[in-house]
């Protein structure tokens, strides 16, 4: 198992109650399924996680990008700065 | 000479000046500015009033973002001199300004018009910051629609 940290942003961070939360996942597992995971664990993410955008150490991660040991991850809704 | 590139999250009110002089060299002979700042009264499409906006960053990716569009403006438009690409976050109310895009060159025939452009059109594509909009009828996180490709 590998430890990582999700931290949640915006709309994300409101429905997760939390800012951060730290895990351990098996090696290999992709976003898709850490995002199966978290729907599991985290019923209240279901609807902000189907158009969320993820990172893995800062930079964009799509659904099939791997989550290495030790990853910072971050999820949110499309940005809107300005 | 060494071509100033400046980015920020900052909680401090934007200081124009300071920013231009930071960006501006000797060769120097034209500036272009965007600057955003915080609609009280909106009046296209849903009409609407704001109190404040709560501004929030993803800090260290901001300030990597807010490099790379940078490097990108550099790509696109070479005789730019200087760039500073400036978000203010915390809460903030209407007149306030909010962001601030400055290229510099030697002269305004350069791209500088159009880099500024790109650099706040840009911003609200990649850099991770979003903004709480808090009006008399509630409030509510503003979302863009944007979705950056992977490593973008």
């Amino acid at each position: 198992m590998n430890p990582i940290r999700i931290l949640f942003f915006a709309t994300l961070r409101d429905r997760a109650g939390t800012k951060s939360m730290d895990m351990e996942v098996p090696a290999e597992m992709t976003i898709r399924e850490l995002k199966v995971k978290l729907t599991q664990d985290h019923p209240n993410l279901t609807e902000s996680l189907k158009s969320v955008l993820i990172t893995i150490n800062r930079e964009y991660a799509m659904d099939d990008s791997v989550v290495p040991s030790g990853a910072e991850i971050a999820m949110f809704p499309p940005v809107s700065g300005g | 000479m060494d071509r100033p590139t400046i980015f920020s999250i900052t909680e401090s009110e934007i200081d124009l000046n300071e920013l231009l002089s930071r960006i501006t060299l000797t060769s120097s002979g034209a500036a272009a500015i965007f600057t955003g700042m915080v609609r009280g009264q909106t009046a296209r499409e849903q009409p609407h009033e704001t109190e404040y906006l709560e501004y929030e960053a993803y800090q260290p990716m901001a300030e990597e973002k807010m490099k790379q569009v940078a490097d990108e403006i550099r790509d696109r438009w070479p005789e730019v001199e200087g760039i500073a690409i400036v978000q203010r976050v915390g809460i903030l109310y209407p007149k306030t300004p909010t962001v601030l895009i400055a290229c510099s060159a030697a002269h305004r025939d350069t791209g500088v018009f159009e880099a500024a452009r790109y650099g706040i059109d840009r911003l609200k594509e990649i850099v991770p910051i979003w903004k709480k909009e808090v009006s008399p009828d509630g409030e509510f996180w503003v979302e863009g629609d944007y979705y950056p490709k992977s490593g973008e």
